[in-house]
């Protein structure tokens, strides 16, 4: 499936910048429709600074990289590499250890889960 | 060898036992041939979940220079406290040394 917002329909539509081009497919993704794995190779976001080690006290970033139900989201969808994804996955183990973070959420927040 | 020690303990205690708790684990380490780099405790904090029935404790964070050997004696001694509800030993590169502001959540 071809998303058709992004694909110029004939040669005088200018082609669409690659970054917008992936920024487009991710938010756009619809439920239920496979993505498609042709976008432009994106740089890890941990080795785009370099980064040497991740803190596991360093909360608010480790949160971005949950899902809401606390658990760890999946490369695929944040695009970091297996070895910052590595470092990420033990920070988060180690949060989660002194508590930091919860092993698992919605159960306790949300009161309509039963 | 550094080490990064944090650990939680009770949020029951007054001041004056918390004080004394800290001393502890400072006697623990020094007693293990060890010494403490740098002290920083973040005060009363909310745990995620739920430790032994609490749902706050008192968070420190300390660096310290230990002799590898010696890891495993302060572990037990920080298991054998009761007022430590969790602790959690992490090396540390000395090359990599970046100070994370506490965040203070509440």
């Amino acid at each position: 499936m071809e998303d058709t917002k992004t694909t110029p329909t004939n040669g005088t539509t200018p082609k669409p910048a690659p970054e917008s081009r992936a920024k487009n497919s991710t938010n756009n993704r619809r439920p239920g429709v496979r993505f498609q794995a042709q976008r432009p190779p994106r740089l890890c976001p941990f080795c785009e600074q370099k980064v040497k080690t991740i803190d596991y006290k360093n909360v608010e970033l480790l949160r971005h990289y949950l899902t809401d139900h606390g658990k760890i989201k999946p490369r695929r969808k944040v695009g970091t590499c297996a070895k910052h994804q590595r470092m990420l996955a033990n920070a988060i183990k180690r949060a989660r250890h002194v508590a930091l973070l919860p092993f698992v959420t919605q159960s306790l927040r949300g009161e309509s889960a039963s | 060898m550094l080490y990064e020690l944090m650990y939680i303990a009770r949020p029951t205690l007054d001041e004056q036992a918390l004080a004394s708790l800290n001393d502890k684990v400072d006697k623990f380490i020094t007693n293990a041939g060890g010494q403490v780099v740098k002290r920083e405790d973040w005060g009363k904090r909310r745990l995620a979940y739920p430790i032994a029935k609490c749902t706050e404790g008192f968070y420190s964070v300390l660096h310290i220079q230990l002799p590898p050997t010696a890891v495993r004696e302060l572990e037990r001694n920080l298991k054998l406290a009761e007022d430590v509800l969790r602790y959690l030993v992490t090396k540390v590169d000395p090359r990599l040394v970046s100070d994370t502001a506490p965040q203070q959540e509440q």
